[in-house]
């Protein structure tokens, strides 16, 4: 396995001089975040990942910037050794329409699954399935991981 | 209409209620004699919205929250947490609490996979073994006790350090503790790898191989088990790993027998692990100084749960609450491959293919279902969520 | 014999009452030895009863889409099939009730009856998990069937007879166990399989198809069913220690060898894991039939050499 600098380099690398051009970070000496311009991005640059072995799909998050920002974040972090490479893709917060990874990842169906019922977003090419985590009787539309979605319950939650 | 019936008559539904299942989930498997042509799982019962409801709690009450991820790993997942909010702190952890985290963290994994054998012995129709298993955890969970004054949820962990100190008496009842189970755990591996009618059932069933387990995303000693050299204890120190090094166990066949050889020879590394830590424990301050506020910024913090590779991703807006916690859990990682694994399988084999990654449901469901983790102040019904959801101009499904 | 006596043994002694409370008593002996291997508690000595009048008086559900007749019928035929086998066994050390020549052939035919039972009343609800478990206990009938029947007439071979009093009597002049050891292994495995008790307890498998062919029956069905393999239990114990450990003669060796089978039995439950349905097919045709039929083949020599 490949040192964990080195991942980083390759990483870097792969994003910043191939065809697409794209932006990198390093938040952190074991991290290294590539901004996505555009969805269509998505699907060769995780296959490039895959092609290098520069890790597997841990997890994919979103982000909600909130009713004002006007967009989510998906984040796709692949993990290497110590190297964690997070793929961030920001969409629009209606209709978002993402390509799956899940032909190439198969692991990603699950948390492609999870975004689309927290977050709303579509995911083109997922097989159409019911949900996998809300309640089949869940009301349509209603993404509770959105910062919207603020629930009268949740308001005693909230302390300073 | 006949041909419907038909269909429906050979799917045999597991769960979400299901003598197999320990927790609810609910897995529809297709059969055709007693051989399974299809499977499909549905999750989602044991959600707790644990991820909705730490954005409206504060740094310190979510450590306690997340310690109630997982009733069997606890401990890792408040480690986990910890770790990411102290890195985006910047806040120094004293040595000694780092120690002891790994110290809990590792008694931990002797009761989980101590917990795993009897369960999985138990689906494989071996009662004996699942009941002396059980029996010998006892030890464990009596240690863990002492050590924190909790069987489960032993709340270790504070920000910036640990609660609890290991005196000499404690360390002597660890000490005493391990001794005697590494005798039994000898004697078990020599039971999942000798015992030939147990051997019929767990070898050369549910073969995974290395580039599918790679594929998949396994994880844990679930990929471990298929030659797959990924542990975070060793990729990626964390707490006090990279002090008390792991020597990983890997194993390549990849089979049932593999997963429990895997996890057997874990318990041998905790062991030796432990007594090290004890005899290598350094001084010191359990706690070191954590802010109250975090600073802005996000973070990924990633452990080694006894079932595999937790992940955290934690993002602080600068308040006192968290703008996102994202838990991703190893057993999600896991149950891609049970769902492709089991076709070919014969229906006897299920459960124990689905046993097979030590699955963990409620670890697995978090996000929804708002209405038991506010501390009773009020039960949302869906009517009420429908209203909301109503008024919010969305539109509803009955 | 008069009907009153005829009335009594079927009745109380050694049939009806005296043979049920035995069965209760030998659950609750297979439970508690289990438990003890396994290291645990175990039941009180009254649980087993305990179970049977809490499930007497519990509602019995009768599921949308059966036969009511067999759903209700079934259990009762299943209970009914052993208690008129024990007509021919010679229980508690007396000899058996009535008896004619081939009542063994009859009295294997009476055991079997509660296994068809089961199997059929598992098809007849339309429950998923009872048609898998009724399957399956179909399949496990066919397969220790025939090896348990030829291992129980491999005494009968030696003893030129089909009566049970008879073989049980020669059986008392020898040990049949020193003669024909394999015999003896089938029959006892034959009669755990026949039971479904672990590992043989695929057709009943919790953590796969709940409780099998039994998973709609609650109430009054799921305790006759529960009573007739407590009962078949007893008396399967009986003919393996009449047939093959040297008789039945009177009831202290009645007690002490059917007890002594049970603990072998019991620890037999302990020691082995759950086999799958295909294993345990062929694990009955591959070698139980084999052993058997190597078993006769050794009698018939032998027997052949002393005449």
């Amino acid at each position: 396995m490949m040192p964990t600098e080195k991942a980083i380099e390759i990483g870097r690398e792969l994003a910043e001089r191939w065809s697409w051009r794209l932006e990198t970070r390093q938040p952190e000496p074991t991290r290294l975040d590539v901004i996505l311009t555009s969805p269509a991005d998505l699907v060769p640059v995780a296959v490039a990942l895959r092609v290098q072995r520069l890790g597997y799909l841990a997890a994919v998050t979103g982000l909600d910037r909130g009713p004002d920002g006007g967009t989510l974040e998906l984040l796709y972090h692949f993990c290497h050794g110590a190297a964690v490479i997070t793929l961030r893709l920001s969409v629009p917060r209606q209709g978002a329409v993402v390509p799956t990874l899940s032909d190439i990842i198969p692991s990603a169906e699950s948390s492609e699954r999870e975004i689309a019922e927290m977050f709303g977003v579509t995911f083109e090419g997922l097989r159409p399935a019911g949900y996998l985590y809300l309640p089949d009787e869940w009301p349509e539309a209603t993404y509770p991981l959105r910062k919207d979605c603020t629930p009268p319950m949740l308001a005693g939650a909230v302390e300073s | 209409m006949q041909e419907t019936t038909r269909s429906e008559l050979f799917t045999v539904p597991i769960g979400p209620q299901h003598p197999a299942l320990k927790e609810p989930s609910h897995f529809r498997i297709t059969v055709d004699g007693e051989i399974v042509t299809d499977a499909f799982v549905r999750l989602g019962y044991a959600h707790r919205g644990i991820e909705k409801a730490a954005e409206s709690r504060n740094w310190v009450r979510n450590l306690y929250l997340f310690e109630r991820v997982c009733g069997i790993c606890s401990h890792i997942h408040a480690t986990a947490y910890c770790l990411g909010v102290e890195r985006l702190a910047g806040a120094e952890v004293p040595p000694r609490a780092q120690a002891i985290r790994v110290l809990v963290a590792e008694l931990e994994r002797i009761h989980s996979h101590l917990l795993w054998l009897g369960v999985a012995a138990h689906e494989a129709g071996f009662d004996t073994l699942f009941m002396y298993s059980w029996r010998d955890r006892e030890a464990i969970m009596d240690v863990l006790e002492g050590l924190t004054g909790n069987r489960v949820n032993y709340s270790a962990n504070v920000l910036g350090g640990v609660k609890n100190d290991v005196d000499d008496a404690q360390r002597g009842a660890i000490l005493r503790a391990i001794d005697g189970l590494e005798g039994r755990s000898y004697h078990y591996l020599d039971v999942v790898t000798t015992d030939a009618l147990f051997l019929q059932r767990t070898r050369g069933i549910g073969v995974m191989t290395r580039n599918q387990a790679e594929v998949m995303g396994a994880v844990g000693p679930t990929a471990r088990a298929s030659g797959v050299t990924r542990d975070v204890r060793v990729d990626a120190p964390y707490a006090a790993y990279d002090r008390y090094p792991v020597v990983r166990v890997v194993e390549s066949a990849g089979d049932l027998e593999a997963r429990f050889v895997v996890r057997m020879r874990e318990l041998f590394e905790c062991y030796r692990l432990i007594r090290y830590l004890l005899d290598n424990l350094p001084p010191g301050d359990l706690r070191g100084r954590m802010p109250r506020r975090i600073p802005e910024g996000e973070t990924v913090s990633r452990v080694e749960a006894p079932r595999g590779e937790l992940f955290y991703f934690l993002k602080s807006n600068g308040s006192d609450t968290p703008e996102r916690i994202k838990v991703r859990t190893p057993t999600i990682c896991n149950l891609t491959s049970v769902v492709k694994l089991v076709i070919g399988h014969q229906l006897a084999d299920v459960p124990m293919i689905l046993a097979g990654i030590d699955p963990c449901f409620s670890c697995n469901d978090r996000t929804v279902q708002l209405d038991e983790i506010t501390g009773g102040s009020r039960i949302w019904t869906w009517d009420e969520l429908r209203r909301n959801s109503r008024e919010d101009g969305h539109g509803h499904r009955d | 014999m008069d009907t009153a006596t005829s009335l009594a043994a079927i009745l109380v002694f050694p049939s009806g009452f005296f043979l049920l409370a035995a069965s209760l008593a030998y659950e609750w002996v297979d439970r508690k030895l289990l438990a003890k291997l396994q290291n645990r508690v175990g039941p009180r000595w009254f649980q087993p009863l305990a179970d049977v009048v809490k499930l007497l008086a519990k509602e019995e559900v009768i599921p949308e889409g059966v036969n009511r007749f067999l759903f209700v019928g079934l259990p009762i035929v299943g209970l009914a099939a052993p208690l008129t086998a024990a007509l021919y066994i010679p229980l508690a050390g007396l000899g058996p009730v009535f008896s004619f020549p081939g009542d063994l052939i009859v009295t294997i035919y009476l055991l079997s009856l509660l296994t068809m039972s089961i199997g059929l009343a598992g098809s007849n609800a339309v429950g998923r998990f009872s048609l898998v478990g009724a399957t399956r206990t179909l399949t496990q009938l066919f397969s220790y069937e025939a090896p348990f029947l030829l291992a129980l007439l491999g005494p009968a071979l030696v003893a030129r007879s089909w009566q049970i009093g008879t073989i049980a009597e020669a059986a008392g002049e020898r040990w049949f166990i020193l003669t024909q050891p394999l015999g003896f292994l089938v029959a006892l495995i034959g009669l755990m399989g026949k039971l479904e008790l672990p590992p043989f307890d695929a057709p009943e498998a919790e953590t796969e198809v709940v409780a099998g062919a039994l998973t709609e029956y609650s109430g009054r069905g799921l305790a006759l069913f529960r009573l007739g393999k407590d009962v078949e239990l007893v008396l399967g114990l009986t003919l393996v220690a009449a047939f093959y450990l040297g008789g039945v003669e009177g009831p202290l060796a009645f007690f002490l060898k059917t007890l002594g089978l049970l603990l072998v039995v019991a620890g037999l439950q302990a020691v082995l894991a759950r086999l799958r349905i295909d294993q345990t097919v062929g694990l009955w045709w591959r070698f139980g039939v084999l052993l058997v039929l190597v078993q006769w083949g050794v009698t018939w020599l032998l027997e052949g050499a002393w005449r």
